[in-house]
C-alpha cells in the first residue's frame, strides 16, 4: 500500500458514516470490488471521477483580519473614501490597483480581480468559517473546510506527501475535514522554515527501522484476539507514517533546496517563504496549500499598517504567480487571494477602517481563469456592489468549477443528512473568457 | 500521575467507613444481573456465542481507563492479581468512583462532547471552568438531572461558571442552542425539524420552534475586565420596541419562526412547548422562568434517562443500545428495548446517581466479558466487549503515567489552547458522540506517538528518567521486560513475546539501547493505544 497522508487510513469500512463516492470506490478497490455492491452506472461515474482529478491545484493566499479593499486591488483615488492611498497603473492598460502592490502590477495580465464581492457577515468568527467552508458554523454538521474538500474530491491517494497543506500555525475557525474526518484534516506547518511536527526521527536512520521491526513482531498477541482489524490498521498507518518521513519527498518542506536567487525573488518574510513552499509542495503533488498572512485587522491606521501588510505578500504573490508560470505550472494552479471580508468605505477617527461585508474584493489566477481582468463594479465611493455581485457561494463554486470538480456532489454528513460542497451560486463564467 | 498511590490509600480509608448516602437506591447487583437477564432473553438463545469473562489483568485495565482514564501502576496490578477476594472487582470499581480523578476523566468527556461542536473557537475559553466545575459535581455525586438542569438554566461569566459551556459553545443563538440541549441530553435530533419536517421521525417544524421558543431571552455579551476579556451567558427580560434585525442575535422577548419563503420575513410568533409532553409556558414568561419550567420537564422525561444510560452503556460495553448514541427517540429502535428501558428506569429511581449507574454497568456481565473485534451489523450484539480507543485524555496519561513524564502546571490556566494536554487533543482528540467505528486514526498520530521530542526523552534511558532507574534496580532482564509490559499494557508478555525479546536483546548487544527500543516499541504498539 501506499503511503497516503489524507486517505485510506480507515481501513476499515466505515458503516455508519459513508463519506462519498471516492472512499467508496477506495474501499472497493481494497476488498476487491465485492460482488453486487456496486452497479455499472457508478462505476462509469467512477472512471468519469477519476478522469477530472488531472493535477489540479489550489493555493489560497488567506489574510486574516479582513485586508482593505481600498488599500489592496480596489483603490478610489478620486473620492473622499479612498483616503490617502494612490492607485498605479499595471501591465493591463486601463486596469488601476492600488500603489501599495507594485510587483502584482506587473502580472495584472495573469490576475482577475473581484471587485464586487458581497456577503453579510461582518463578525470575524464567522465570516473566517464561511470564507472556508462556504457555510455558516452550524452546530449540528461539521462541514468540510474548503481545503479537505478539495483534497478528498481530487487529492492524489497516491501521493506519499498530505493533499492539504495550511502554512502559518492554527487559523481560528478554518476548519478541517469535519465530517469527512481526519484524514482530510490540513497538515499545519507552524513556519515554512521548518519541517512539519514530529517528523523528524529521534533516532538515526538503521536503529529507527530496527525498531519498527521490533514493534511489528511484537504485536500478534492481541492480533490474535480482539484487536485484528486495530493492529492490521495500526500496521499500516506506522508503514505509512515512517515511509513519509523516510522518503526522498520530505525534501518538499525543505526551503534551503531553492537556489538563493530565486529565494531573493519571493522576497523576505514568513509569507515569502510560505509562498515558496507552496510551489514546492504543489510541485510535489500536494493539492492544496494554504499560507495565512496575519494582521490585517486595521481599524487604526490602516494606512500604514497595510502598506507594512502589503509590503510582505506583494512580491510574493507576484513570484508565486510568475513561478508557476515558468514553470509550466500555472494552468493547472489556481491561486485565489481574499480574506474574511473588507473594511469600511468611511476611514474611522483613528484613521482605520471597520469591518465591511458588503462590498469586498478577491484575486484569482492561474487553473485557467484568463487574466487582465476586472469582474464587477463598486459605486464611487465603493460602498455599494453596482455591477455583478459575487456572493461567497459563487466565488465558492466557481474555485471548484476551475479545479473541476461538481460543487453539487452531495457528501452525507454523519447523521445521514445529505451536504453539496455547495449550496446554490452559480460560477462566474466572465472569469473563463 | 504521582499522586496516584497516594489518594488510594486515603480512599481505601474512606471506603471501609461505608458511607451510604442513597438508602433507598435500587440494588447494584441484582439490577445489574436483571439487565443481563433482559438483554439474554431479548437477544440471545442456546447457540449463542457468548465471549467469557474476562481476566483480572484485562478487567483491572479496562476500569481504570473507563473510570478514572489512567493506567493501573505495576504494584496496583500486581495486588489486584493476587488479592483472592470474591469481591474484588466490585471493590475497585468503588475505589476508583471515589476518587477525583473519576471527575475529572467524565468531565473531560463531556467537555469534548459539548466542544467538538462549537461554532466559534473562541468558546474554548469556557472549556476549563466547564471541566474543573464539572469534574466537581461529578466527585461530589450531584445527579445527573441537577447537573443538567444547571447547563439549560445557566447565567454568568463563562470563564467562572462551567454550566454556560453549552449556551457559550453555541454563541448564545436561540435554535442552534436548542439543537445542542435536545441532542446532548435527550439524544434526540429534533433539529433537523428546523427548517422542515424531520424526514424520518414525527417532529413537525413547529415542535422544534416551539422548543427553541424557551431560549429566546438568553444572549452571549462579552465581559471586558481589567487584564483578561471573557464572555458572559445572561437572559434578558427588557426589550425596546426595535424589532430585531436579521443575524441579529440580541434576546428578543419571543421566538419567531422564519418564513421559509421569505427569510426577511418576522416570521410567526411561537409559544414555548416541550415537544415530548406538550407543557407550555405563556407568552410573556420570563428567561428564568422559561429555561427553569424546561428543565424541570426535560429531566423528568425518560428520554433523558435513556440517553444516558445508553451513552454510558455504549462507552464502557462498547456498543451502544441505540447508535449513534445522540440520535435516539420514540421512532428508532433500540436493540435490546426492555433492557435499556430497566436500566434507565432504575437509573432514574436511584435519583440520577451516575455513580451508581456506572457500578451497575461494571457489575454487568456484559461489561466483564472478553473483547471481540466490533461486531459486523447484523450480528448479534453484547456477545463480548468491545476493543475501544482511548479518548485523546486518557491516552495522554497513560504514557505520561507509563513514562512517568509529570505534566507541568499551566502557566496560565486561562489559555486552555496553549497548554500540552491542549496540543496532544489537537492530534488526538475526537468528537466523543460519534460512532467509534467512523474514527480514524491518522498519521499525525502515529508521528506524535513514534517521534514527539518530550516522549522520545523518557524513553531514551537517563539518570533522571523512568528507564534509566529500571535499568539500574532491575539487573534481570526477564524481570525488566515484565516490568515494562505491566507499566505499558497492564499484562505479562507471552512466552513467545519473551523469548523473542530475549532473542531481540541478544542481537542488539547493547543492554540500554534494546529496552529503549522496546519501550518505544510497546507506546507505538496498538494495544497501548486501545482498551481491551
Amino acid at each position: 500500500m501506499n503511503p497516503r497522508l489524507q486517505h485510506h487510513t480507515n481501513i476499515a469500512i466505515r458503516r455508519n458514516q459513508v463519506v462519498g463516492r471516492r472512499d467508496f470506490l477506495r474501499q472497493m478497490s481494497a476488498v476487491g470490488l465485492a460482488a453486487g455492491a456496486c452497479n455499472w452506472t457508478e462505476v462509469i461515474r467512477a472512471s468519469a471521477d477519476e478522469l477530472r482529478s488531472r493535477g489540479m491545484a489550489c493555493v489560497l493566499l488567506w489574510m486574516q483580519g479582513g485586508p482593505s479593499q481600498y488599500e489592496t486591488f480596489s483603490p478610489k483615488p478620486n473620492h473622499s473614501n479612498g483616503g490617502e492611498t494612490k492607485a498605479i497603473s499595471t501591465s493591463v492598460p486601463g486596469i488601476q490597483i492600488a500603489e501599495n502592490l507594485p510587483y502584482c502590477a506587473k502580472v495584472m495580465d495573469k490576475m482577475a480581480i473581484v471587485r464586487s464581492m458581497t456577503s453579510k457577515e461582518g463578525n470575524h468568527q464567522r465570516a473566517t468559517y464561511l470564507l472556508h467552508h462556504g457555510y455558516l458554523p452550524m452546530g449540528s454538521v461539521k462541514f468540510p473546510t474548503l481545503g479537505s474538500n478539495v483534497a478528498h474530491q481530487i487529492g492524489d491517494a497516491a501521493n506519499q506527501l498530505p493533499s492539504y497543506v495550511r502554512i502559518g500555525n492554527r487559523l481560528a475557525n478554518s476548519g478541517g475535514g469535519g465530517f469527512l474526518g481526519v484524514d482530510y484534516d490540513p497538515l499545519i506547518l507552524s513556519s515554512a522554515n521548518r519541517p512539519p511536527e514530529n517528523t523528524t526521527p529521534t533516532t538515526g536512520r538503521s536503529r529507527y527501522e530496527r525498531r519498527l521491526k521490533l514493534l511489528s513482531s511484537l504485536q500478534n498477541d492481541f492480533a490474535s484476539g480482539s484487536g485484528a482489524q486495530v493492529v492490521a490498521d495500526g500496521r499500516k498507518l506506522v508503514t505509512s507514517a515512517s515511509e513519509m518521513i523516510l522518503s526522498p519527498s520530505m525534501a518538499a518542506f525543505d526551503l534551503e533546496k531553492e537556489p538563493a536567487g530565486l529565494r531573493t525573488q519571493y522576497g523576505e518574510g514568513e509569507f515569502a517563504s510560505g509562498c515558496m513552499m507552496a510551489r514546492r509542495l504543489v510541485e510535489h503533488g500536494v493539492t492544496f496549500v494554504e499560507v495565512v498572512s496575519r494582521g490585517w485587522d486595521t481599524h487604526q491606521d490602516v494606512f500604514s499598517r497595510t502598506r507594512d501588510l502589503t509590503a510582505q505578500v506583494d512580491q510574493p504573490i507576484a513570484t508565486l504567480i510568475t513561478d508557476l508560470k515558468q514553470r509550466g505550472m500555472l494552468e493547472k494552479t489556481l491561486v485565489v487571494w481574499m480574506g474574511e471580508f473588507g473594511r469600511s468605505p468611511r476611514v474611522n477617527a483613528r484613521s482605520g477602517r471597520d469591518h465591511y461585508p458588503k462590498a469586498f474584493n478577491a484575486m484569482l489566477a492561474g487553473g485557467g481563469v484568463s487574466g487582465g481582468q476586472v469582474v464587477g463594479s463598486t459605486n464611487a465611493g465603493g460602498s455599494e456592489v453596482t455591477d455583478r455581485p459575487v456572493s461567497v457561494n459563487d466565488l465558492f463554486r466557481t474555485i471548484y468549477h476551475t479545479l473541476g470538480i461538481d460543487a453539487d456532489e452531495e457528501n452525507i454528513s454523519s447523521i445521514g443528512r445529505p451536504i453539496k460542497l455547495v449550496d446554490g451560486g452559480k460560477v462566474v463564467e466572465e472569469l473563463f473568457s | 500521575m504521582k499522586n496516584r498511590l497516594t489518594w488510594l490509600a486515603v480512599i481505601m480509608t474512606v471506603s471501609f467507613l461505608g458511607i451510604a448516602a442513597h438508602a433507598a437506591q435500587p440494588s447494584v447487583e441484582a439490577t445489574a444481573r436483571r439487565v443481563d437477564a433482559a438483554i439474554a432473553e431479548e437477544l440471545f438463545d442456546d447457540e449463542t456465542d457468548l465471549a467469557p469473562t474476562t481476566d483480572d489483568e484485562t478487567f483491572l485495565r479496562r476500569v481504570w481507563l473507563d473510570l478514572v482514564g489512567d493506567l493501573p501502576s505495576p504494584e496496583e496490578q500486581t495486588a489486584f492479581v493476587f488479592d483472592l477476594s470474591p469481591k474484588k472487582r466490585q471493590r475497585v470499581v468503588r475505589r476508583l468512583l471515589e476518587s477525583p480523578y473519576y471527575g475529572q476523566n467524565w468531565a473531560r468527556y463531556w467537555r469534548d462532547v459539548v466542544f467538538s461542536r462549537t461554532l466559534e473557537d473562541r468558546a474554548y475559553l469556557a472549556a476549563n471552568a466547564m471541566e474543573a466545575d464539572l469534574s466537581r459535581q461529578l466527585n461530589a455525586g450531584d445527579g445527573w438531572d441537577r447537573i443538567a438542569s444547571g447547563f439549560i438554566t445557566a447565567k454568568g461569566d463563562v470563564k467562572e461558571n462551567g454550566s454556560t459551556a453549552i449556551v457559550m459553545a453555541q454563541d448564545g443563538r436561540t435554535e442552534e442552542t436548542t439543537a445542542e440541549i435536545s441532542r446532548i441530553f435527550l439524544g434526540i435530533q429534533i433539529q433537523c425539524a428546523q427548517c422542515h419536517d424531520h424526514p424520518y421521525d414525527r417532529w413537525k417544524r413547529e415542535q422544534f420552534h416551539e422548543l427553541a421558543a424557551f431560549f429566546p431571552r438568553v444572549g452571549v455579551r462579552p465581559l471586558r475586565g481589567m487584564t483578561q476579556r471573557s464572555f458572559e451567558v445572561f437572559g434578558s427580560n427588557r426589550f425596546g420596541r426595535k424589532q430585531r434585525k436579521n443575524n441579529d442575535r440580541r434576546p428578543q422577548a419571543e421566538h419567531f419562526m422564519p418564513d421559509l419563503n421569505d427569510p426577511t420575513a418576522k416570521g410567526t410568533k411561537i409559544q414555548p412547548k416541550f415537544f415530548l409532553t406538550s407543557a407550555s409556558l405563556p407568552w410573556g414568561s420570563t428567561d428564568a422562568e422559561r429555561r427553569s419550567k424546561l428543565a424541570g420537564w426535560l429531566t423528568s422525561n425518560e428520554w433523558f434517562s435513556i440517553a444516558l444510560v445508553n451513552r454510558m452503556w455504549s462507552e464502557l460495553v462498547g456498543e451502544g443500545f441505540y447508535e449513534p448514541v445522540d440520535d435516539l427517540g420514540p421512532d428508532r429502535e433500540a436493540s435490546a428495548p426492555k433492557a435499556v428501558k430497566l436500566l434507565a428506569n432504575q437509573f432514574r429511581k436511584s435519583d440520577y446517581d451516575l455513580k451508581w449507574l456506572l457500578k451497575t454497568i461494571c457489575q454487568t456481565e456484559a461489561y466483564q466479558r472478553e473483547s471481540r473485534p466490533r461486531h459486523k451489523s447484523g450480528k448479534t450484539p453484547f456477545t463480548a466487549n468491545v476493543p475501544q480507543r482511548l479518548r485523546s485524555d486518557p491516552l495522554m496519561n497513560a504514557a505520561f503515567s507509563a513514562l512517568e513524564i509529570e505534566e507541568m502546571p499551566e502557566k496560565s490556566p486561562r489559555r486552555y489552547r496553549k497548554n500540552v494536554r491542549r496540543q496532544f487533543a489537537e492530534i488526538f482528540g475526537y468528537d466523543p458522540s460519534t460512532p467509534r467505528d467512523s474514527v480514524t486514526a491518522s498519521i499525525p498520530q502515529m508521528l506524535a506517538l513514534m517521534n514527539e521530542p518530550q516522549i522520545n526523552r523518557a524513553i531514551s534511558a537517563s539518570r533522571s528518567n523512568v528507564l534509566g532507574r529500571l535499568l539500574e534496580e532491575i539487573g534481570d532482564n526477564d524481570q525488566l521486560i515484565v516490568e515494562l509490559y505491566l507499566r505499558c499494557l497492564s499484562r505479562q508478555p507471552t512466552e513467545e513475546e519473551l523469548s523473542l525479546l530475549l532473542a531481540y536483546g541478544e542481537e542488539v548487544g547493547d543492554r540500554r539501547e534494546a529496552f529503549e527500543d522496546l519501550l518505544w516499541s510497546l507506546i507505538n504498539s496498538a494495544e497501548f493505544r486501545y482498551r481491551k
